[in-house]
């Protein structure tokens, strides 16, 4: 109860805290404010406008289902590597043989460009949903992999020698010493993995689909719309850093407390 | 025996820096504003000068009321910071003079033309250049240099006063030169509050601590620390706004810059949430000053950017509110303890500041859409002056009057428990 009391007191805090991100951002649009006074309206439309041109977007109705819909196939494509690759990295993580076996292959991923899977899945699942999910997955997938793989592989020997001295139940063991480690490494790999998820599915849909901000950004390209071009970038990005900032920054603290104050105590 | 003649080096008035130049801060402050709301009000006339009443108002509160204080406070507490001597009677007696001879100049410019006005200027460039002679080697005498900064800031300040000078005599609008100091006026207030701020805070959470019953040798549960990194990315922002106004007033871009120092000075103020210490009356003091500094930059920056009324609003937000905050706390904080008095803990102190900080809030809110805007403006001043005047019938005879202490001089209280 006093934990949770100490947690929600220090929402406050870091709510305020964000105002150093405010700052910088705001400089940013003043860079971009100048940068469209120098290149002209066509080119780079104010920041002004950009965010009028949202608004009407939002007011219309028109970008919900969009953004709804790419956020769909975002959230199944990072779902799906999610599972995929928590369990199979950890699974590697444990045996020696299988990590060794496991590391030129997520290479093989990694260096594979997102785009060169996008023509193949446009080859193999068409228009359809499949196109988007599968790239999201592909792309996602070896980050969570390898995160996975870093945390198991990395469980202290001594801690276990430990726990296995003292008998510690097989639950204990599980829930107080290898899935907080684990976890440590795991939740950072998924931020990564949905900040790139939420690029991928854009670039994807910009390519492959009819419907989602990625079809939405092709459309205002066509048309030359730069500003709603710019509405459509700052939709996207700004869903990002909220959902990143206001849910999985604070998470990812509380997770991670344990590393910090260790540190600390150094 | 000590002189009675206030214009002699041995009167109690020069025991130290801060001794002319606060009692001047608070006269202009009383004075300037007084005119300016019977002119306001009745049609009284102003000195005529270059640009107009608006350039009175701003060059007198700026270059008149303002840089006292500034004068004041470098001359007092770069010597206590760098830990050398204080700085003698004599050179503030001739600074002291050049900041009359500056007000006589340019009040009677218009009458007298460009001669008198160039006096003005010279005798502004020379109070400066004479705060930099008298602290420029005490700053670099500090073996880290911690308090460059201030260095910096009075060369800027000497720049934008030639600045203006020579805008006004090439007959230009001198006014840029003037909003250009508020910028660094605020730039000066950030850097020059981190150094009270600390004492200033931390004071008052072990006092907290001991009226929570606590022992006074525990180690302090909070403890206030003013951080470089916020503190420079609010320079910086309010800097790179100052900049933007200078040389594009009215444009976009300075909103979004303005917005960022609005966002920033909230961010540096998160070094304050120290819990209930912080309402406590000085802290409270300092703190309102960050506020109305936010306040005012982020009112500038929404009118700049949507367009709409609220910049002048936002202004006098940074000028009230800010400014003259900063300017009160110091006048009372610095202004007791050099005189070798313990703060003064009665009522009329904080009263002072909530006074200020309406004026400044009913000064904003002539902005307002049907807002009666000459009583708001009538009201807004009378809350100025009240504070100075009080202040003034206080401090005065400290000021002007021996220590009691056996201090000679700026030193602090002088205490067996902080020598």
């Amino acid at each position: 109860m006093s934990l949770l009391r100490a947690w929600l007191a220090g929402i406050p805090a870091y709510l305020w805290s964000g105002w150093g991100a405010v700052a910088s951002l705001f400089l940013l649009f003043a860079a971009w404010e100048g940068a469209s006074a120098a290149y002209g309206a066509l080119i780079l439309p104010d920041p002004a406008t950009v965010f009028a041109t949202l608004a009407g977007l939002i007011d219309s109705g028109a970008a919900w289902p969009e953004l709804a819909t790419t956020a769909r196939r975002a959230l199944i494509g990072l779902t799906l590597a999610i599972a995929a690759g928590s369990t199979l990295g950890m699974l590697a993580g444990i045996s020696m043989t299988a990590s060794m076996m496991s590391r030129p292959l997520v290479t093989v991923l990694l260096g594979t460009p997102p785009i060169a899977w996008l023509v193949l899945a446009m080859l193999w699942f068409g228009a359809s949903d499949g196109t988007p999910v599968f790239t999201v997955f592909i792309a996602c997938f070896p980050v969570i992999f390898v995160g996975a793989l870093q945390g198991t592989r990395t469980l202290d020997g001594h801690l276990k020698e430990v726990a296995t001295v003292f008998r510690l139940p097989a639950r204990m063991k599980l829930f107080d010493l290898y899935l907080p480690h684990v976890v440590s490494y795991l939740f950072p790999a998924w931020i990564t993995a949905l900040g790139t998820s939420w690029k991928v599915v854009v670039m994807a849909e910009l390519l492959s689909s009819a419907d989602g901000v990625g079809a939405a950004l092709a459309v205002s390209r066509s048309h030359l719309d730069t500003a709603a071009t710019l509405a459509w970038i700052a939709a996207v990005v700004g869903t990002l850093l909220a959902v990143e900032y206001l849910l999985l920054e604070p998470i990812k603290r509380e997770l991670e407390g344990w590393r910090r104050q260790e540190g600390s105590a150094a | 025996m000590l002189n009675r003649n206030p214009v002699a080096a041995g009167h109690p008035l020069w025991l130290c820096g801060f001794r002319p130049f606060f009692l001047a801060a608070a006269g202009a402050a009383a004075g300037l504003i007084a005119l300016w709301i019977a002119f306001l009000g009745h049609g009284f006339p102003l000195p005529p000068v270059v640009g107009g009443p608006f350039v009175w108002h701003a060059h007198e509160l700026i270059f008149g009321f303002a840089l006292a204080a500034v004068a004041g406070f470098a001359l007092t507490a770069i010597p206590e910071f760098t830990g050398t001597a204080a700085v003698p009677p004599r050179p503030v007696r001739l600074l002291a003079g050049l900041w009359l001879l500056g007000r006589a100049g340019f009040w009677l410019s218009g009458w007298l033309g460009a001669p008198a006005l160039a006096v003005a200027g010279l005798a502004h460039l020379g109070l400066v250049t004479g705060l930099v002679a008298l602290l420029a080697p005490r700053l670099f005498s500090d073996p880290e240099r911690r308090h460059l900064s201030f260095l910096w800031a009075l060369l800027a300040f000497g720049l934008l006063i030639a600045g203006f000078y020579a805008e006004a005599l090439a007959g230009g609008a001198p006014a840029r030169w003037l909003y250009a100091t508020i910028g660094l006026l605020m730039i000066l207030i950030v850097l020059a509050m981190s150094r009270i701020s600390m004492r200033i805070v931390n004071a008052a959470i072990d006092e907290q601590a001991d009226a929570a019953g606590g022992d006074a040798n525990d180690e302090r549960a909070t403890e206030y620390r003013a951080r470089p990194p916020k503190r420079n990315l609010a320079v910086v922002c309010i800097a790179a706004y100052t900049a933007a106004e200078f040389l594009a007033p009215g444009a976009r871009i300075g909103g979004w810059l303005a917005l960022a120092a609005a966002a920033a000075l909230c961010h540096l103020q998160s070094d304050w949430h120290v819990g209930r210490a912080l309402f406590r009356r000085w802290p409270l003091m300092l703190f309102g000053t960050y506020l109305m500094m936010a306040a005012g930059y982020g009112l500038i920056g929404f009118s700049l950017v949507a367009g709409t009324d609220g910049f002048s609003a936002g202004r006098h937000l940074l000028t009230v509110g800010a400014l003259g905050l900063a300017i009160y706390a110091v006048l009372n904080i610095a202004g007791r303890m050099h005189c070798g008095r313990p703060l003064d803990e009665r009522a009329w102190v904080p009263l002072g500041a909530a006074a200020l900080a309406l004026s400044a809030l009913l000064r904003a809110a002539t902005a307002l859409p049907d807002a009666p805007a000459p009583l708001l403006l009538a009201l807004s001043a009378l809350f100025w002056l009240l504070p100075f005047v009080v202040w003034l019938w206080y401090m005065a005879p400290l000021l002007t009057g021996p220590r009691t202490d056996g201090g000679t001089g700026c030193e602090g209280i002088i205490d067996a428990a902080h020598p």
